[in-house]
């Protein structure tokens, strides 16, 4: 203080030495380093989402939009980075290079699981694919190619092109389902492989090309694991149609029919589920396949699962693959049905055959709607049978969960509830295209159970196929109903005015059928005789 | 009633003996008089200062005693002495300030001095608190007595002076402003007082001048002020001008709104000083001009960024001045010193002139470059080295700031010349060539961006010439290190041209090792410029290709930092010696092992010598008992880094060092590099560090309770709570209740800060942002196991939160903490705070200004946060 001023208007010199600023520099750097590493920590751990309290569904719905609005461009930025990473791995050579590899791997499949929007057009923008087939060459150490195909996998589950970029992994991923790869190499091709299947029919048919459906089939062919039912579920993607030849294909591997009916018969319901798909399609697309099933006593063991069950995942496939066989062949349900009538190569139980309207009743009453549909789709290929079948049906705790559910469930399941009713009141035309007889007693206590306010709906309804189910089971009441009350009833509900709707209907069909009913019951004497 | 003082002249003489044992005693007696009974201290040593009989050597030594009463460096120490001032009996302190009062109209010139500084030391205790309101008063009445000798004048314009310097504007009333300013003003008068008076008067207004905002706003005031000064600087007395131009300075930076109406004048004044005023006055009036530019240099940097804010004025001084500025400019240049020693602390006319014309050149760009380059042109060749040298200080000062566009070709053409001077006869033109070309590669090399005078074809030649002049005489060689430095420096992260210096860096690098061998400079300037440029060679080299050589260096100088042990030690200053060379030592490890360390491949170098380095570390800490080197501790923070958890078995060792140096209060910077390498321990051990967070937790809370440390130190503390909490995670729960309460405390100090002061302000926004990382890494440490002990200090951290949103001058990084923390409350504490943040309104207008905002990074976290808070309140 003493010197006020004279020291205080010196500035630095513009010629200074280097050595002091560059020291201070270079100090300041350390701590601008260090705390550059502290905030990368604590970012670190803001975006670790494991541990936190998400309970329940909904806690982790809400995460994952948040996870899209907040995270979204870290991630993708931090994809970017994980792929630059294995591309310098994958370049890099000798000693350690191998464990860079599936360090990087390692990252990038930790990016893509990361959330339910994982970043994948950012890693194949990023050039993943090219290095992702060069990590799956042959010779590569077992956690390079799980990894790898753990990449590939989820990438696959993408958005279609998301999933066409495979294209050039395909080859190398078959190669490696094959018996000298590990059990989990194979399983995470199969894996890659299944959704690839899944996206469509064209690259269904280049997996089909490189052959891909031999190896994958027979990985289904040891008695359990989830190499199995990953397998399973990736051949059932294959084989889905509508083409059939994949199908076809499958049921001339050695042994696959045998292999299928074991596991349907094991008690692993997760894989019991896969394979069900499986014969779902089989039994949609491929006679032979159906053939070969029946043989093998397939439905017996659809029943049984049918029976023992209670899995939604199970029960769907199991419930289509038995309407499959029964109405591509209504005698082997006969079979199942009529238990005490020996057939030639089947032996049933009556219990069981009893048990099986029981079962589907038991579905009817699900909540699911789609096994409500099942259900209801199987038992109207059963009421198409025999007068045996459609006594069965009728007197079974079935029939009041029908009548309900025609007039309270959603469209398509009252229509399959619909054809089921319908069959059940006529004798099944043989040949000849005569009009069917009517079971009267079927009709009058399914009439008296309130069911014709259903039908007339379905007259209303602007699906073709509905209506005319609608207006037959009309016929059916006009024509079959004792002492002539069918039009009163039909009248009741409102029948006529339904009707008089197709009288310039543009399908002709349904335009001829509804007027002549109307002409021949609702005609100029109708109402005379009161 | 008058409290009897006591005799102490005698002591206050022995004190000042030749003989040391009587120094000893008469210290002691002294300081126990001051421990025992410091009001009667104080007083005694007052009576001593006032009294005219007492020998001036007692006087004097009374003087300094009683200013170190009451006002120390060290900021701990000067709240103690001010408490302990404030707890004085009020009578003895008037008694006191009486005393000093009456003393500044001593007839002895020392005691009227020496009472002037305590006076002003006890009016910046007493003034802003209002307990010396008569101060004012009295002073002005010693300028207005028509009787007042003029030595007491003298002392009473002093005395405003230092007052003045000590307290702030807020402290006096205008009323008082006005009779202070007026006093002063009319001090400055020729005709009506002698030089001693005008001199003290126009030392006065350089302190009064922050005073006088309101005056300089009314015009009428402002001339009559601007016109004394201005005649002032005409004085006879070269003093007195000198005086008068620091005033101008001082104007040009606080006013320089309203100059336009003196330019003219100043111009003429100055430029007459420039030319033929003695250097000391010449000094000033270039520094006018210096502090013009700074305004401009600030008006213009404030005005880029497109903020919409109106920015203050921008007159054009310098762009309007600049034909006759730079004339003048570049004759200062030729007015070097013989003799002239090349110290950084050597200031001069030329010197002073070409920074000036430096900062002249970043003021107006292009500009400058016609006005310059004829000058160089005629100078550069001729046979009087001080053409030469000027003329190429005139070329390299303006290097900063005209465009590439502009500069590139006469650099390029320049350039083989300057590269052949460096042979020049002359050392100063030697020194000055050397420092152009690190200019030079400082502006004009930029590879990243993508222009550098420097190609494949010429960088051969231009190494070859650098390293050459690396043997030329030290003060030569160490501007060549500079280029060097800045040579290196252009091509970090220059992409593929950063293999162009790779050929030569074993080179390269042996010339700096023997620039730092050599013996024959003053001081250690040269080895520590060469080693600073070592560092910046292998920072930023092509860690691919140079990982060979930086992997033979890092030998080479774990060898020369051994040897260091083994210097003889007998002095103090052997002692400093060994210090210096091997902070420069640790220096080079702390770089090789950051570069080492960040590429997987290179590493492996580091880890394999990791044991080795780590003793010599522990060695130098040896070496120095009574505090630890500072370098080895930064170079400490790299290694844990680069070992990771292996770090852990040098723990047991390093830890007492760990100790000595947060309990080191005296060189703070040593306390705040240890904090800061304790967080880089805590990332490399994670929990491995909880066997001594118990004793490094306590020391820090120590820290923090106490006055003693420097406040620098304390946010870096506050960041390393959170450090620690990061990495023992659920294991902080045993101090969090200690932690918060002190965070809490801070938080509050925070609040109550002076807004105006914009150190303190600094300071203010440093302590919030790291009590904010504090909270984080708390939070972030208990998010898996204990978020719940959060819950009841997430009320204050909302609070803390808010208030920092309601300051308008918080800089950017606190808001940016402040936001993260809020978020990590949300993300870890969860459904208990839900209401919580319902009732804090100020969250959501908080956030959507910070999402506003151009800064990307805090966008980002404002985002999360966002998120983090939605989440909570959907669920």
């Amino acid at each position: 203080m003493a010197d006020v001023g004279s020291a205080s208007n010196r500035r630095d010199p513009i010629k200074s030495s280097v050595g002091n600023v560059a020291g201070q520099r270079r100090r300041q750097q350390a701590v601008t380093v260090a705390k550059e590493r502290r905030e990368s920590l604590v970012r670190a751990k803001r975006l670790c989402r494991v541990g936190t309290n998400g309970g329940d569904d909904e806690d982790a719905r809400v995460e994952n939009e948040m996870m899209i609005d907040e995270e979204q461009p870290v991630l993708e930025s931090q994809t970017v980075k994980a792929v630059e990473e294995l591309k310098s791995a994958v370049q890099s050579q000798g000693k350690g290079a191998m464990q860079k590899r599936v360090t990087a791997l390692r990252e990038l499949r930790r990016l893509l699981s990361k959330s339910e929007f994982p970043p994948i057009d950012a890693a194949l923008t990023a050039g993943a694919i090219p290095l992702l087939v060069q990590c799956l060459s042959f010779g590569s150490p077992d956690e390079q190619l799980l990894e790898s195909a753990w990449c590939l996998t989820n990438i696959a589950a993408g958005k279609p092109e998301e999933t066409k970029a495979l294209l050039p992994a395909l080859p190398l991923l078959v190669a490696h389902l094959g018996e000298k790869s590990s059990a989990p190499v194979a399983e995470q091709c199969a894996w890659a492989i299944g959704n690839v299947a899944g996206e469509g029919e064209e690259l269904r048919n280049v997996l089909l090309s490189q052959g891909a459906l031999p190896p994958l089939a027979r990985m289904i062919f040891p008695d359990k694991g989830s190499t199995v039912r990953t397998a399973a579920w990736a051949l059932s993607n294959l084989i889905k149609g509508p083409e059939s030849k994949a199908a076809a294909q499958l049921v001339r591997v050695d042994g696959i029919v045998d292999a299928i009916l074991r596991h349907l018969k094991k008690t692993d319901e997760e894989i019991a589920t896969e394979i069900a798909w499986i014969v779902v399609y089989l039994s949609a697309l491929s006679d032979i396949a159906t053939s070969m099933l029946l043989k093998g006593g397939i439905l017996q063991l659809l029943v049984e699962r049918l029976a023992t069950s209670n899995s939604l995942q199970l029960l769907i496939p199991v419930l289509r693959s038995l309407g499959n066989f029964v109405s591509v062949d209504p005698k082997a349900m006969l079979t199942i049905l009529v238990g005490g009538q020996n057939t030639e190569d089947t032996d049933i139980p009556d219990q069981i055959s009893e048990n099986v309207t029981n079962v589907l009743a038991k579905c009817l009453r699900s909540e699911h709607r789609v096994l409500k549909k099942e259900a209801a789709w199987v038992l109207s290929n059963i009421a198409a049978g025999s007068i045996e079948h459609k006594r069965m049906i009728h007197s079974s705790e079935a029939m009041p969960l029908l009548l309900r559910l025609l007039s309270t469930s959603p469209f398509d399941i009252k229509k399959e509830v619909a054809y089921v009713l319908g069959n059940l009141c006529v004798e099944s035309a043989e040949g000849g295209d005569a009009r069917p007889r009517i079971i009267q007693e079927h009709l009058v206590s399914i009439v008296s159970g309130g069911c014709l306010r259903g039908f007339i709906d379905l007259v209303r309804s602007p699906d073709i196929e509905a209506a005319r189910l609608g207006l037959q089971f009309i016929e059916l009441v006009l024509r079959g109903m004792p002492n002539g009350e069918g039009s009163k009833l039909v009248e009741g509900e409102d029948g006529i005015d339904a009707m008089e709707r197709f009288q310039f209907h543009e399908n002709e069909e349904l335009r001829v059928m509804a007027n002549s009913l109307v002409d021949k019951y609702f005609g100029e004497d109708y109402g005379i005789n009161e | 009633k008058q409290l009897m003082a006591m005799e102490i002249t005698q002591f206050l003489l022995a004190a000042q003996s030749a003989d040391a044992r009587v120094r000893t005693e008469a210290e002691g007696s002294l300081k126990q008089f001051q421990e025992q009974n410091l009001p009667q201290f104080l007083l005694s040593l007052s009576f001593e200062l006032a009294n005219n009989e007492k020998p001036s050597e007692s006087r004097r030594l009374a003087g300094i005693l009683l200013k170190n009463s009451l006002d120390a460096k060290d900021s701990g120490r000067k709240e103690l002495l001010v408490k302990q001032w404030c707890a004085i009996d009020l009578a003895l302190k008037s008694q006191i300030k009486e005393l000093l009062l009456r003393t500044i109209g001593s007839s002895v010139p020392e005691a009227r001095h020496t009472s002037a500084q305590v006076i002003a030391k006890v009016a910046s205790i007493e003034v802003p608190q209002k307990q010396w309101p008569e101060l004012v008063g009295s002073l002005l009445s010693n300028m207005t007595q028509p009787e007042s000798p003029a030595h007491l004048k003298q002392s009473t314009l002093e005395t405003l002076g230092y007052v003045c310097e000590e307290i702030s504007h807020h402290d006096l009333v205008q009323d008082e402003v006005n009779s202070v300013l007026t006093a002063v003003v009319q001090g400055m008068n020729q005709a009506a007082n002698n030089a001693e008076v005008r001199l003290a008067a126009t030392k006065a207004l350089l302190n009064a001048l922050d005073f006088s905002q309101t005056n300089f706003e009314n015009e009428m005031e402002r001339s009559y002020i601007m016109k004394m000064v201005c005649e002032t600087a005409c004085a006879k007395e070269a003093v007195i001008r000198q005086a008068a131009f620091e005033c101008l300075v001082s104007i040009a930076s606080t006013y320089y709104e309203v100059l336009e109406q003196y330019m003219q004048t100043l111009f003429e004044l100055t430029a007459k000083a420039v030319k033929e005023d003695e250097e000391s006055v010449a000094l000033q009036a270039v520094e006018f001009w210096s502090t013009i530019c700074d305004e401009e240099i600030d008006r213009q940097e404030y005005d880029s960024p497109d903020t919409g804010d109106s920015s203050p004025p921008h007159s054009g001084f310098i762009e309007k001045a600049l034909p006759h500025l730079v004339p003048m400019l570049l004759e200062t240049l030729e007015k070097q010193e013989e003799d002239q020693d090349h110290e950084d602390d050597v200031w001069n006319i030329s010197m002073a002139g070409g920074t000036c014309l430096g900062l002249v050149a970043r003021t107006v760009g292009d500009g400058i470059v016609p006005l310059v380059m004829p000058f160089v042109e005629v100078n550069i060749r001729k046979p009087n080295w001080r053409s030469r040298e000027a003329a190429t200080y005139a070329f390299g000062s303006i290097l900063e700031g005209p465009t590439i566009d502009k500069l590139a070709p006469m650099v390029a053409a320049g350039l083989e010349f300057l590269l052949t001077a460096t042979k020049d006869e002359n050392n100063h033109v030697r020194d000055t060539t050397a420092w152009t070309l690190s200019r030079i590669f400082e502006f004009l090399h930029t590879p990243d961006s993508g222009f550098s005078v420097i190609s494949p074809q010429n960088l051969p030649r231009i190494v070859g010439v650098l390293l050459e002049s690396m043997k030329d005489v030290p003060n030569v060689a160490e501007k060549v290190c500079g280029a060097i430095y800045n040579l290196a420096q252009g091509y970090e992260d220059a992409g593929a041209s950063s293999s162009l210096l790779s050929p030569y860096l074993t080179e390269i690098i042996q010339h700096l090792l023997a620039a730092a061998e050599r013996t024959d400079g003053p001081e250690s300037k040269l080895r520590s410029a060469s080693y600073e440029t070592l560092n910046e060679v292998v920072r930023c080299s092509n860690l691919l290709e140079a990982s060979g050589i930086i992997g033979q260096l890092l030998p080479v100088i774990m060898v020369k930092l051994g040897q260091t042990m083994d210097l003889q030690v007998v002095s103090t200053e052997d002692r400093e010696k060994q210090a210096e060379l091997q902070a420069s030592l640790c220096g080079v490890l702390q770089v090789i092992i950051q570069k080492l360390s960040s590429k997987d491949e290179t590493k492996p170098i580091i880890m394999q010598n990791a044991d080795q380095i780590m003793m010599l570390f522990l060695r130098v800490f040896g070496c120095h008992s009574s505090s630890v080197h500072e370098e080895a501790m930064l170079a400490i923070g790299a290694l844990a880094y680069a070992t990771g958890a292996e770090f852990a078995k040098y723990m047991p060792e390093l830890f007492k060092y760990l100790q000595t140096g947060l309990q080191n209060f005296e060189e703070y910077q040593v306390c705040s590099i240890t904090v800061g390498v304790i967080g880089d321990i805590c990332r490399a051990l994670d929990d491995k560090i909880l066997p001594f967070c118990d004793q490094i937790m306590s020391l820090l809370i120590q820290n923090l309770q106490s006055d003693a440390l420097h406040r620098s130190v304390k946010p870096p503390i506050f960041s390393c709570f959170g450090d620690i909490a990061l990495a023992i995670g659920g294991h902080f729960e045993r101090y969090v209740a200690t932690a918060l309460q002190i965070m809490q405390g801070a938080a509050q100090v925070c609040a109550q800060m002076d807004t105006l002061d914009e150190e303190l302000m600094d300071y203010g926004n440093q302590l919030r942002r790291s009590i904010f990382e504090a909270y984080s890494g708390i939070l972030q440490g208990f998010k898996d196991a204990k978020a719940e002990l959060m819950v009841p200090y997430a009320q204050h951290l909302l609070q803390f939160v808010e208030l920092v949103s309601k300051d308008s001058l918080r800089d950017e990084s606190v808001t940016k903490a402040a936001v993260a923390a809020m978020g990590d409350l949300a993300d870890v504490v969860g459904e208990k705070i839900k209401p919580l943040f319902s009732n804090f309104t100020f969250c959501g207008e908080f956030l959507s200004e910070c999402l506003d905002s151009e800064d990307e990074d805090l966008k980002d976290t404002a985002r999360w946060t966002q998120g983090m808070i939605a989440r909570l309140m959907v669920t």
